[in-house]
């Protein structure tokens, strides 16, 4: 009678139908919103989400949590400006930045795995201190800067129809999906998240697998922060607030769990799609920033919720 | 005949269940404070005042209240990342439905608190009865409340009636009121952990499936706790708009992190089970004092941002260094 | 052999035992008790009738359904079907209020003392005594109550004001007994009471388990240590399968009638035969030091050699086998098969061919909520890659499968997650996990504690195949039976150094490992020749 699922599988499904129970209701109310341009365009939206949450969601797998997401995000496309209107080739712009944003997740990583720092706080921390980098780096130029050709371009173009990147969203959804189902780091990533202290005495590299996740979700955060300084045209300091709650959101309706231990970056993807449709279909209703924000709780609690009772029904 | 591993009294007594003394491992932390705020008053000489400091402590009791709920959900073993959108909604509520300045509709201040208390109620169910992580559970209605204030108040504004500011700024006898604020906060705790519910709350977040067998109830025990911790934040909502007058519905967001810093700074355990509000306090402190310092440095902004975000860190990794250094394990 | 508990003042029985109570003193009989879980069926008609004043054995293996039928008396699950009555009155124990309320309590195998709380707090956790006006909790009084009940039981020893997680585990299983006391139960459940405890401390448990007895009550024991049964159970009744098989006196059944019973099959020997170790030397260890726990002190493993350390719990055994598991620490020279060696981690450890079964399998050993599978596969993934670098699924399924057989698990239930499994099944998979590792040097740390009588016997055939392929195993066991019996030579702890060495091959007994645990006899320093 029911479909009888393993659990994790039915979490992520459980997701997935909210998102294209969403998008169905959003098509009914106005036709135009399946259509090819605004799809082509949620796509691009959401691979932001998607990008801070692939990140989030490998730390969050390993017990952790990373609160330097926008400060992370800004120091992309903010540096990325002033270094390409320095005669900065872009290609190698973006790479040096996506290294530093590595470099600073290892640095949260140590910090939490070495002196035992409570990630939440570890975080904060040199997100914080990248906030001031910047506060440093914006009072030499205006405010806001322009975003450098090679991020618009990248946001831009299409193939076949499709946004590049979405394509390279998905590239690294499968990426993220083989390592973390069939590598030795994907298997001690889930063993550590669900017992560190088993894990360890079991002989996983739990340091370097923890460092690895911080250094993977700065590295990610940071060319998120790309992607949207070229899609909007500009970077500033506050670009990346938004992300902080949408990228833990889109991992939590995903149905991993926040402790560690469970869930897929799928998962994560159906949550990016799930807020992002969510935030083009309220304007619509004419209903403000404040009920976007009601919504966005209550859909949690749906999607949390719903993935609970998928499971319940399963192995 | 046997080589019996007996503690002795005096180690119990230093890890007892008494408040007299504080756990070994937080002397650090009040010698941190003390170092703290000799360098503040060596900064800012004028400082050094009843009146002053009692405005330090006006300033940073809202942040005293967010720390106190979270230490509460804290040390059952969860989180309640609503502190700040709970206090934002009564916050706003008080600047908008009491009846302006004259305060023509104070009766409905009981009706506001109770708001507070009922948010948490609403958290609590989800968590105790609903079965969801309060992590989860407290991440929704962090987004929920926040939309509720910015509905009732979409921008700064309002009106908030003098009885309430003058009670929030004036004096009780010769001392500026905040003291007295700080002390009711401790009181409570006093008071908290010597009842039945505190020691319940304790146990549930020790050990959630022996506090079972013990026959508490665990889920109410659960639910009580957010209740609280609701009650509390919507308490700081309402100090807030005393202390500055007006509401502010974007406020909620900037007061969350720190709530938490502050419980880690402390030394509160995020495993629950250990810990408590004077703790908590002590940590907000910490907080005020090296923002103050920062500021009476009087550098640039920029540089303000670092120095917080640096002595945050120093002070955590202090705080955990000589665990991490005596941990009898290999990396 | 355990014992960092502390040294009670004996029970005092008393010589009048008051009358318990009108009516008619039937105990405790429970009739056709059920208990499923969906498909599964636990426990399907299960009768029992403990009389007062009695002390009435449970045996059974680990998923017999011993610990359900103790949670069902316990209030803590309902049972789906049966009656369960207490001197003629029918109970409905639908919460462990309930049972509470029946005067019913249990001493639990994994104890119900919350870790953060003190000692009072915890043995007086049902009735907090209050201040009259304030409500709030009389310190000054809870601690005198709490004293009072320390002294009555003979354990002054203890501070009522201590944090329990403070307290070793010997302790707190006596705390655990003077709590389920202070109430002076009708009924009385020790659930393995004792696993913790040395003789002493195990002796002064069961007298108050008489006294209890005596005053009337219902005394309810389950153990897996036969002797204690013998010794002092009255009547006793063996589950297996979930069904209630036997009952009757003690003397009624011989040892192999009593495993029978409780297997359904014939276990020709617990402790299979082996062949004498080698003489290779496969793990030498000079200076071997974990400063403040252990040594400086040498050490000789040969191979195909069972090597067992001994001792009152506490005095370093610990140190030295996580110390050699590369978990904590140490200074000293090591060498394996001749060669120097030195690791910082587990996981060094694990690669020069040494690997540790933990204590505590449920919070050391084993991930809970993944697969039996994937638990087997966790220390040895990097082994399990195809030439692409991904993990060969079908080469998983292979290697772990063939693992869970030299154990005696049912590869039918790989899939299912780990926290499903019985004690003795759990303790299995972490044993197959280490030996998919193929080690050079097993240590296993207490792997027998508390594990039923069918998963000893598998575990200790799988040992005896492994030391006649060559591993060496160091083997720490709270039993001393245990090692003389299992042992090519037993080395005895004492404060931090090994106190003596003995040679199993020449009639050594029990009372030997303890004399030297305890320094009576001197020092014998026989080091191996």
């Amino acid at each position: 009678m029911t479909l009888r699922l393993p659990r994790r599988l039915s979490a992520t499904a459980a997701a997935y139908v909210v998102c294209a129970a969403l998008f169905a209701f959003a098509t009914i109310h106005s036709s135009s919103f399946a259509s090819a341009g605004h799809v082509r365009q949620l796509l691009v939206f959401a691979s932001f989400i998607g990008f801070a949450g692939l990140g989030e969601t490998l730390v969050i797998l390993g017990g952790g949590l990373d609160l330097s997401v926008p400060w992370l995000m800004a120091l992309g496309g903010m540096q990325l400006s002033i270094w390409a209107s320095g005669g900065m080739p872009s290609g190698l712009a973006i790479l040096l930045l996506v290294g530093i944003g590595a470099l600073i997740g290892i640095v949260n990583g140590l910090g939490v795995t070495l002196l035992r720092i409570p990630p939440i706080i570890m975080t904060i921390g040199t997100g914080a201190l990248v906030e001031g980098y910047l506060m440093k780096v914006g009072l030499n130029s205006s405010s806001a800067v322009t975003a450098p050709k090679a991020a618009q371009t990248l946001v831009e173009n299409h193939v076949a129809g499709i946004p590049v990147v979405a394509l390279v969203w998905l590239g690294a959804a499968i990426v993220t999906w083989w390592v973390l189902k069939r590598t030795v780091f994907g298997r001690s990533l889930y063993a550590t998240g669900a017992n560190e202290a088993v894990a360890r005495l079991a002989g996983t590299r739990v340091i370097a697998v923890r460092v690895t996740t911080y250094a993977a979700s700065g590295a990610a955060a940071v060319f998120a922060g790309i992607l949207l300084a070229g899609y909007i045209g500009q970077a500033y300091l506050s670009m990346g607030a938004p992300y902080l709650f949408s990228s833990i959101a889109a991992v939590a309706i995903g149905g991993a769990s926040v402790l560690g231990g469970s869930g897929s970056y799928w998962g994560t993807v159906a949550g990016a799609g799930t807020l992002t449709i969510l935030a083009a279909l309220l304007p619509t209703f004419n209903l403000s920033d404040a009920a976007l924000n009601i919504v966005y709780g209550l859909v949690i609690l749906l999607a949390v919720g719903a993935s609970r009772f998928a499971r319940r029904g399963s192995a | 005949m046997s080589a019996v591993a007996t503690p002795t009294r005096e180690k119990a007594r230093a890890a007892g269940i008494s408040l007299k003394r504080l756990p070994r491992g937080q002397w650090g932390t009040v010698l941190l404070l003390a170092a703290l705020v000799v360098a503040d008053f060596a900064v800012q000489p004028n400082l050094a005042d009843v009146d002053q400091i009692g405005l330090l402590l006006q300033t940073a009791m809202p942040a005293v209240l967010l720390a106190a709920a979270q230490t509460l959900a804290v040390l059952s073993r969860g989180v309640d990342l609503s502190v700040g959108s709970v206090m934002v909604t009564t916050n706003v509520l008080v600047a908008t439905k009491l009846g302006g300045i004259d305060g023509s509709h104070m009766g409905l201040i009981v009706p506001i608190v109770a708001v507070g208390a009922a948010a948490g109620l609403i958290n609590g169910a989800l968590i105790a009865y609903g079965g969801l992580e309060p992590f989860v559970a407290t991440l929704a209605s962090w987004a929920i409340f926040n939309g509720v204030a910015l509905l009732i108040l979409p921008t700064d504004g309002g009106a908030v009636p003098t009885t309430i500011t003058n009670l929030v700024i004036g004096k009780v006898g010769p001392i500026p009121s905040s003291y007295v604020g700080v002390a009711i906060v401790l009181a409570f705790w006093w008071y908290l952990r010597r009842s039945p519910l505190g020691v319940r709350i304790l146990a549930v977040g020790s050990d959630e499936s022996r506090a079972f067998l013990n026959g508490i109830d665990v889920r109410r025990t659960k639910l009580l706790v957010y209740a609280l911790s609701g009650l509390i934040a919507g308490l700081a909502g309402i100090y807030l708009a005393g202390a500055t007058s007006s509401g502010t519905p974007a406020a909620g967001d900037g007061f969350l992190l720190p709530s938490l810093a502050a419980v880690v700074i402390g030394g509160t355990s995020l495993a629950g089970g250990r810990g408590g509000i004077g703790l908590s306090v002590m940590g907000v402190m910490v907080l005020t004092f090296i923002t103050d310092l920062v500021t009476n440095l009087q550098l640039p902004s920029w540089v303000a941002v670092v120095a917080n975000a640096a002595m945050l860190l120093l002070v955590v990794s202090l705080r955990s260094l000589p665990n991490v250094l005596s941990r009898k394990e290999t990396p | 052999m355990t014992g960092s508990g502390i040294q009670p003042r004996p029970a005092a029985v008393p010589a009048d035992p008051p009358p318990f109570g009108a009516g008619e003193a039937d105990g405790l009989r429970v009739t056709g008790l059920g208990k499923s879980y969906g498909q599964v069926t636990v426990l399907e008609g299960v009768d029992l009738h403990a009389r007062p004043g009695e002390i009435h054995a449970l045996l059974g293996e680990n998923g017999a359904g011993k610990s359900t039928l103790m949670k069902v008396l316990s209030g803590v699950i309902h049972a789906d079907g049966g009656r369960i009555a207490l001197d003629g009155r029918e109970l409905t124990l639908g919460s462990p209020d309930a049972a509470r309320a029946h005067r019913i309590r249990t001493v639990f195998q994994e104890l119900s003392l919350v870790p953060d709380l003190g000692v009072a707090e915890n043995l007086l956790i049902e009735r907090l005594p209050r201040q009259r006006f304030v409500g709030t909790i009389g310190r000054r009084r809870l601690v005198r109550e709490a004293n009072a009940l320390l002294e009555s039981a003979g354990l002054d020893g203890v501070d009522p004001r201590t944090r329990v997680a403070e307290l070793s585990l010997a302790v707190r299983q006596q705390l655990e007994l003077v709590k389920a006391l202070r109430v002076d139960p009708s009924v009385l459940i020790l659930d393995e009471a004792t696993s913790a405890l040395g003789p002493s401390e195990s002796d002064w448990v069961l007298a108050h388990a008489r006294a209890q007895a005596s005053r009337g009550a219902v005394v309810i024991m389950i153990s897996h240590r036969i002797a204690e049964v013998r010794g002092h159970a009255d009547r006793l009744t063996i589950l297996r399968s979930g069904h209630s098989v036997a009952t009757g006196a003690p003397n009624a059944f011989d040892d192999d009638a009593l495993i029978e019973q409780m297997l359904g099959r014939r276990v020709e020997r617990l402790y299979p035969a082996r062949a004498p170790a080698r003489e290779r030397v496969v793990l030498r260890a000079k200076g071997l030091h974990v400063p403040g726990s252990f040594g400086p002190q040498d050490l000789e493993l040969r191979e195909g050699e069972i090597l067992g350390i001994g001792g009152l719990e506490g005095q370093g055994q610990r140190a030295l086998m996580t110390a050699l598991a590369g978990a904590i620490p140490f200074h000293g020279e090591l060498e394996l098969n001749g060669e120097s060696v030195s690791y910082r981690t587990p996981r060094q450890a694990i690669r020069n061919g040494i690997v540790l079964v933990p204590e505590d399998r449920g919070a050391e050993g084993l991930l809970l909520s993944h697969s039996i599978r994937s638990n087997i596969a966790l220390s040895s993934v990097e082994k399990l890659r195809s030439r692409m670098r991904s993990i060969d699924a079908g080469a998983e399924r292979e290697a772990t499968e063939r693992e869970a057989r030299a154990v005696g698990l049912d590869v039918r239930r790989m899939g299912e997650p780990a926290r499903n499994l019985s004690g003795g099944n759990q303790q299995k998979v972490v044993l197959a996990r280490a030996l998919l590792t193929e080690p050079r040097v097993l240590l296993l740390y207490d792997c027998t504690r508390g594990i039923d009588v069918g998963s000893k016997a598998d575990i200790m055939a799988a040992l005896a195949q492994l030391t006649a392929s060559g591993v060496a195993i160091v083997y720490y066991s709270s039993d001393a039976a245990e090692l003389v019996h299992l042992c090519d030579r037993v080395l005895v702890v004492r404060s931090r150094r090994i106190a003596g060495v003995l040679d199993c091959a020449r009639a050594t007994g029990e009372e030997d490992i303890l004399h030297l645990a305890v320094g009576t006899r001197g020092d014998e320093e026989e080091e191996a020749a």
